[in-house]
């Protein structure tokens, strides 16, 4: 008979992790690899051609890193909310709160300011908005004790909602011929671009400096340790006198701040205007999770895990393109490596042990 | 050890792939890269567009194609880049209005590639445009409409208010009111091209103030299954399908319906490309090129249920005097059919709803004047949303 029991591991190293990792990814492409087979495409060919759209070529790897603005942005504030064991789900929302701040910002004065006062105006509006739609289910949680998971979820379709009667309504441009979405930003708000790419380098200089300074903060300050005292062991912090309204306050605003901010990338350095929803942000607020969970909470670490996720968005389209299989493909694809990683992250908190004996 | 084969693993894995790439070369052949807003199987739109595809690989021997489905307008820079530097296309069809300002930014991209985009208005050196409109087929189904309907309230479930939009439901109304001056269209946007949820909560609504006859322009036949299952509980709802053959969702609810065949157009286009006759004027075809078909499947231009109802209701017409709804039809289809100088629905006089003469009594607007269309004619109700 065998028999399986589960132990804690005490002591994870950085080693074990990485490796963890890594048989996560190559047990989701074993699993991708059938889905592969089932649809007739050479499953080896398959997945070279998604790293390849994704890493391989310098035309993907411009894509992939367009794409990692947003995930580490998010990735790194997520990471502070979730050490503190706030689970803040509504990264989405505070990315189109900062969208929708910043694109009023360009709007509003893109004409009259001068690049260099309209732009840091935007971020700092764009900030703002996912501050404030981040603070929200903070003061729900802290004052009220309402669960911080469904409020920041559910604020995530009460801001697509407003963002929606914004386009459709007051803010819809003239230049839209009746299409649903603003005028274009001003010449003067929209972001410059690495040329031959849409590497929008503001933001993308923002974001590593972000995710630097964000685990500064996290491992050298007394502010970094009240969140992980908040997180850990919420009654020595209590003993300790640690304010618990205003710690969360504070990282809730600097997460959906993040957020707010990668929102600006997109539409500033991206769309050039505010259209739907579901085109400012492909889910970016939702990958970002993941791409907090695979950094191991560490916001240095989601420079790298942002990389990752969205060289596998952007190899979706080979999919597409060179295999011919139909779009969903690349959604059941990008499903199975990610339940896959957070699988492997059980194993990575649990020592399996297996024992044999005779019954 | 373990980690040896690992690395080897992926390494291997990354040698592969550029080794796949290597591959990839192509002789001089054509290589057309098609862009759709929907996905292939919505039975509408990119449906259309991917038959007309498949019909032009099929023609030609030199022609290879590639598609990329479900694309957002955000993404359209991507995909086109991809279809360039990757697939190495030399022509890219982007098939939907949004991706017009992306099309003309790729042409400055790419100077030596060619790009069609269809629906729009903006052109340069190697941006052409082509389109094919449905507006004499919606006048046809607006005299059908006009004389079936009882509650002389008709429905009208619309994608986003553009022109192309306000020039389908104009037709449709003044095929209507040739028929029946007494019914108004209702109008009710739904805001997406693919939708069919809000579409099918905006039937119903229609349904529910009193419409028993409803057009539509989204890319699903949902429209078509809420009037079939109003039918099957015994209230005749008609209905008219919408750019495929969708008269199979609804046999009891269908009359019948707008195609069009993409296929034509896109040979022509490919054709002039590989023979160097390629310019960016736009290709615009409508019945006569045999673009725009009556119907709501391949074979019947009318449901053969409804054809009797339509061959008893009698019609005053100026042109013909009285003659039944079917004849109707059939005569000014045939005249379509010869071209828009023998007969067009946008022949004055026409008024706006605001009670303004927008085309003169005698006269036909123009093309440019349908391209830009925005009032809606004096028997719809409503305004359209700014």
């Amino acid at each position: 008979m065998i028999r399986l029991s589960f132990t804690d591991r005490y002591k994870i190293t950085r080693l074990r992790a990485l490796m963890t990792n890594i048989f996560s990814l190559a047990a989701g492409l074993v699993v991708i690899s059938i889905i592969f087979l089932i649809a007739g495409v050479n499953p080896l060919f398959a997945i070279a051609e998604i790293f390849q759209g994704s890493f391989g070529s310098m035309y993907g790897f411009k894509e992939t890193i367009t794409k990692a603005i947003p995930l580490i942005l998010i990735g790194a504030g997520l990471t502070l909310a979730f050490r503190a064991k706030f689970w803040n789900i509504g990264a989405e929302g505070q990315l189109l709160m900062g969208a929708i701040f910043s694109t009023w910002t360009g709007l509003a004065f893109g004409n009259t300011l001068p690049s260099f006062v309209i732009i840091p105006l935007m971020f700092a509006a764009g900030f703002l908005g996912g501050a404030l739609w981040g603070i929200i289910p903070a003061i729900l949680k802290i004052r009220y004790a309402i669960n911080e998971v469904i409020s920041t979820l559910m604020l995530n379709y009460i801001c697509a909602h407003i963002l929606t009667m914004l386009i459709v309504g007051p803010w819809k441009g003239a230049s839209r011929f009746g299409f649903p979405g603003t005028d274009n930003l001003p010449e003067a708000s929209i972001l410059s671009v690495i040329p031959g790419s849409r590497i929008h380098y503001v933001t993308l200089i923002l974001a590593i400096a972000c995710a630097a300074i964000l685990t500064l903060v996290i491992y050298r300050t007394r502010f970094g340790y009240e969140a992980r005292v908040v997180g850990e062991n919420p009654d020595a912090g209590k003993y300790a006198g640690i304010n618990f309204f205003k710690t969360t306050l504070i990282l809730m605003a600097v997460s959906g701040g993040l957020a707010g901010l990668a929102g600006v990338g997109e539409v500033a350095g991206i769309h050039h205007y505010l259209s739907y929803p579901a085109s400012v942000s492909s889910g970016y607020g939702f990958t970002a999770i993941i791409v907090a969970w695979l950094a191991k909470l560490n916001p240095l670490y989601t420079i790298f895990s942002g990389i990752f996720f969205a060289g596998i968005l952007v190899g979706g389209d080979a999919i597409q393109i060179s295999l011919g299989l139909p779009a969903a493909t690349v959604e059941i694809v990008n499903g199975t490596l990610l339940i896959f990683l957070i699988m492997g992250d059980y194993f990575l908190h649990n020592k399996i042990n297996v024992t044999f004996s005779r019954a | 050890m373990k980690k040896w084969t690992l690395f080897m693993l992926i390494f291997s894995l990354v040698l592969l792939g550029f080794s796949a790439g290597a591959f990839g070369a192509e002789d001089k052949k054509i290589k057309a890269g098609f862009i759709y807003v929907g996905p292939v199987g919505d039975y509408g739109w990119s449906h259309a567009h991917d038959l007309g595809r498949k019909q032009a690989e099929e023609t030609f021997d030199w022609l290879e194609t590639v598609y990329v489905e479900s694309v957002a307008e955000s993404d359209s820079d991507r995909i086109i880049d991809r279809l360039i530097q990757q697939q190495k296309c030399d022509v890219v069809f982007t098939t939907s209005f949004g991706f017009m300002d992306p099309t003309i930014k790729a042409g400055k991209r790419y100077p030596d590639k060619l790009f069609m985009h269809c629906s729009g208005f903006k052109r340069s050196d190697n941006v052409g445009t082509y389109f094919g409109d449905l507006y004499q087929m919606y006048y046809l189904n607006g005299i059908m409409a006009g004389a079936l309907t009882k509650t002389n309230k008709i429905g009208y479930v619309a994608a986003f208010p553009i022109p192309e939009l306000i020039r389908h439901i104009d037709a449709y109304a003044l095929g209507i009111k040739a028929a029946n001056p007494e019914a108004k269209v209702h109008v009710k946007w739904i805001y997406a091209w693919y939708g069919p949820d809000k579409a099918r909560e905006a039937a119903e609504s229609l349904i529910a103030e009193g419409c028993d006859t409803l057009a539509f322009t989204e890319d699903t036949p949902a429209v078509i299954e809420v009037g079939q299952s109003h039918t099957e509980k015994g209230k005749q709802i008609y209905t008219f399908s919408h750019y495929s053959a969708m008269q199979p969702y609804g046999e009891d609810s269908v009359v019948s319906g707008q195609l069009m065949d993409w296929g034509g157009m896109y040979v022509k286009i490919l054709d002039d490309i590989h023979t160097g006759n390629w310019t960016n004027e736009d290709v615009w075809w409508l019945a006569k090129e045999g673009a725009a078909i009556l119907g709501g499947n391949e074979t019947d231009p009318i449901n053969p249920k409804f054809v009797d109802d339509l061959k008893q209701a009698m019609i005053q017409t100026e042109a013909f005097g009285k003659i039944s709804a079917y004849d109707l039809v059939m005569k000014r289809y045939d005249q379509m059919k010869q071209g828009v100088d023998v007969f067009d629905p946008f022949t004055g006089p026409v008024y706006d709803s605001k009670g303004t003469l927008q085309i003169k009594a005698g006269e036909r607007a123009s093309k440019d004047d349908l391209l830009s269309i925005m009032y809606y004619v004096d028997n719809v109700e409503g305004t359209i949303p700014q």
